[in-house]
């Protein structure tokens, strides 16, 4: 029997959910794929087919969460008539909107990915990719609108409004303030600070000041070092050392 | 009736600010004099005020609710803040910086479950008007009802707390500059300021709101003067709905060149309010700044934002006549008594002090009363007048305790006084109380009164 797309896109998301549930109340260790598959109403060993890991569906989820705040920006009707502050405001206020319901989940991620931030950072690449490719599409609608200048290091931008965005996850797992008033107050002042950034191109100029000053102090240090190594007597010891003489 | 709360309230502004020049004006200028000519340092005080209502009013912006409202309730009644100050602080009235769209989106989405796209026909996403706590945009119902939605700053309710230990803090400190006979008593101080912090977080709940406006809508009835109604299914806390009032700001309003009468008219309209609200209904609108009123090109008024409410006691209301009568006929026998039976502590060995403070008060206080008709535009200065006096009366040591009933219908008469000096409008005072001093037999004989 031939599985269509959709019924497939439908049990994976089926079991990304269950995850959500069954991880929030056992915590990461003691959920178990078995009763994730039960939950999901999916046999034991067909969700192997869709997660190979318990890893895999716990950061499956966190890219699950970029499509939702994709298709709920997509729906706003005048999306594209805000400004990029605006924008970028409702980008942040959406992903905490669709991570409210998984809170306590998205403190297990955290969790999890603090204590193994090599295989974290690995699996939570798609995530990652996914609210890039969203900001790079604002980014370049601004350029394109006369709004935002084109700027040195702009390919830099999403990846450092990644970083903008998961610290304010952070700030907001902790916010213990009503209806969590500070992170509200938080984001509302930190995207004005970032869109006065991107629209006067700072972040690129302090970037093109700093490689000026690297070129000009640190690589000429650097060729002080080339020099010292090609010191004939050095590079006969380097030799020596490198083929085991002595 | 007594100023002497506003006179409290006064004080609290006098070291309020006395304080945020201390903190702010004072040491910029003091940082930048080494480095003038003494004729520049000059020019640099005269400056200073400016730069200090500038950088006030961007503080202000930047705290938004709590610290605008209390600026408001401070600079409103207090000569005392310099000019400048006031002019800048009056922009706030209606003029705070907007929320954007997507926090509009989110406090309606959060109280009312639905986007404004969903819950209206038609939304419009620019402010109308920024209120104090919140603001306020224009939008079409389903059913083609044209509608005031009033959106609250989030979290609002969160910052006030944090802000009202933070004034309290810096009166505190800054009374510590002041001499001593100028340093404000610290249980009334206390007592206002924390009358205002109740005022404050009442004003935070639109529920509250919105059962005040039901109430003005049913309960008030003055012709030409209209209330909005309440569209209950769109309240929350932190969102109310009314019904849309036509109308323009009084700025806006006095620049369309109204005549004497229209603006006789207004004023008529907002006092006849005020009396009827306090004396029958025994809740007064105790938010006077020219915001919450909208007019008419013929004169009537709109009377919006129903934040701050309140709701006058029984005994105040009883016996507030009688001390307006004593202060009418100077008896100052009379106007002990009527203070002791309102409520307040007063030693009564302190003739000297009466003599000087309280006879010249009195005079100041019942002028309106004198005539038929008072006019605002040849006694424009009667509130600047009535400053120094209300100072006096405020520093009277034989006051010990305050009614706290007082604060808020004083604070409201003089708000009401100084809009009507911007309107230069000629209001009718006396006719009301006439009747009433009749009606409760505090005086037999009405032709003695308003004929002199």
């Amino acid at each position: 029997m031939k599985i269509s797309h959709k019924v497939k896109a439908q049990t994976r998301l089926r079991l990304l959910e269950a995850a959500v549930d069954v991880i929030t109340e056992k915590g990461f260790e003691k959920a178990s794929m078995r009763e994730i598959a039960k939950r999901a109403d999916v046999a034991d060993a067909t969700i192997y087919n869709y997660f190979s890991t318990k890893e895999k569906l716990l950061y499956g989820y966190c890219a699950h969460v970029q499509t939702l705040v994709l298709e709920e920006l997509k729906a706003i009707d005048d999306f594209h008539e805000y400004s990029l502050r605006d924008q970028l405001h409702q980008l942040v206020e959406m992903e905490i909107r669709m991570w409210l319901p998984a809170r306590e989940f998205l403190q297990v991620v955290f969790a999890q990915t603090y204590a193994a931030p090599s295989v974290g950072h690995e699996l939570l690449a798609e995530t990652k990719e996914h609210l890039k490719s969203m900001v790079v599409e604002l980014i370049d609608a601004s350029i394109e609108a006369g709004e935002m200048p084109e700027q040195p290091y702009q390919d830099l931008l999403p990846a450092l409004f990644w970083d903008y965005q998961t610290a304010i996850l952070a700030y907001w797992l902790k916010d213990t303030s009503d209806n969590f008033a500070n992170t509200t107050k938080l984001v509302d002042q930190s995207t004005e600070i970032i869109a006065q950034l991107l629209l006067g191109g700072v972040i690129g100029k302090t970037l093109d000041m700093f490689s000026f000053l690297f070129r000009t102090h640190v690589l000429q240090h650097l060729n002080t070092l080339d020099n010292l190594m090609m010191q004939p007597e050095l590079v006969a010891a380097k030799r020596r050392f490198m083929e085991g003489a002595e | 009736m007594s100023k002497l709360p506003s006179t409290q309230l006064a004080r609290a502004g006098v070291v309020g600010s006395t304080a945020m020049k201390l903190g702010v004006g004072k040491i910029k200028t003091k940082v930048k004099r080494p480095f003038l000519s003494e004729s520049a340092s000059q020019r640099s005080e005269e400056q200073r005020e400016d730069q200090e209502a500038e950088l006030l009013f961007k503080a202000i912006t930047q705290l938004r609710g709590t610290a605008v409202k209390l600026a408001q309730m401070l600079g409103m009644e207090t000569e005392v803040l310099p000019e400048r100050v006031r002019q800048e602080l009056s922009k706030s009235y209606h003029q705070v910086p907007p929320l954007n769209r997507v926090l509009v989106r989110k406090v309606i989405q959060d109280e009312l479950g639905s986007t404004p796209e969903d819950l209206f026909k038609e939304f419009d996403s620019t402010a109308l008007a920024a209120a104090s706590l919140g603001q306020v945009h224009r939008a079409l119902t389903w059913e083609n009802l044209d509608v005031a939605v009033k959106v609250q700053y989030p979290g609002i309710h969160v910052t006030i707390d944090s802000d009202m230990k933070l004034l309290g803090t810096l009166v505190g400190g800054g009374s510590k500059f002041l001499s001593k006979e100028r340093r404000p008593n610290e249980e009334i101080l206390r007592k206002s300021l924390s009358e205002i912090a109740a005022r404050l977080s009442e004003e935070t709940d639109y529920i509250n709101e919105a059962e005040n406006t039901r109430w003005f809508n049913t309960k008030l009835d003055i012709q030409g003067v209209e209330t909005p109604a309440v569209l209950d299914e769109f309240c929350s806390k932190r969102v109310i709905v009314t019904e849309y009032m036509s109308g323009v700001h009084l700025d806006e309003w006095l620049r369309t060149n109204p005549t004497q009468e229209e603006r006789n008219r207004a004023a008529q309209h907002i006092y006849d309010v005020f009396f009827q609200s306090a004396i029958n209904l025994k809740r007064v609108h105790a938010d006077p700044n020219p915001g919450n009123y909208l007019f008419k090109d013929n004169g009537d008024i709109a009377l919006i934002d129903y934040g701050c409410v309140k709701v006058l006691g029984e005994r105040f209301v009883r016996h507030i006549p009688t001390l307006l009568y004593a202060f009418y006929k100077g008896e100052y026998e009379e106007i002990l008594n009527a203070y002791e039976q309102l409520g307040m502590k007063i030693r009564r060995d302190a003739q000297e002090d009466f003599d000087k403070v309280l006879r010249p008060f009195g005079e100041w206080l019942s002028l309106p009363f004198q005539r038929e008709t008072f006019d605002f535009k040849t006694n424009n200065r009667y509130t600047v007048n009535g400053r120094n006096l209300i100072h006096e009366m405020a520093h009277l040591g034989s006051f010990e305790s305050v009614e706290e009933d007082f604060i808020f219908f004083d604070r409201t008469i003089y708000g009401l006084f100084k809009i009507f000096e911007q309107l230069e409008a000629e209001v009718n005072f006396v006719d009301h109380w006439k009747h009433l001093w009749h009606q409760s037999g505090i005086l037999d004989d009405a032709s003695g009164v308003g004929s002199e």
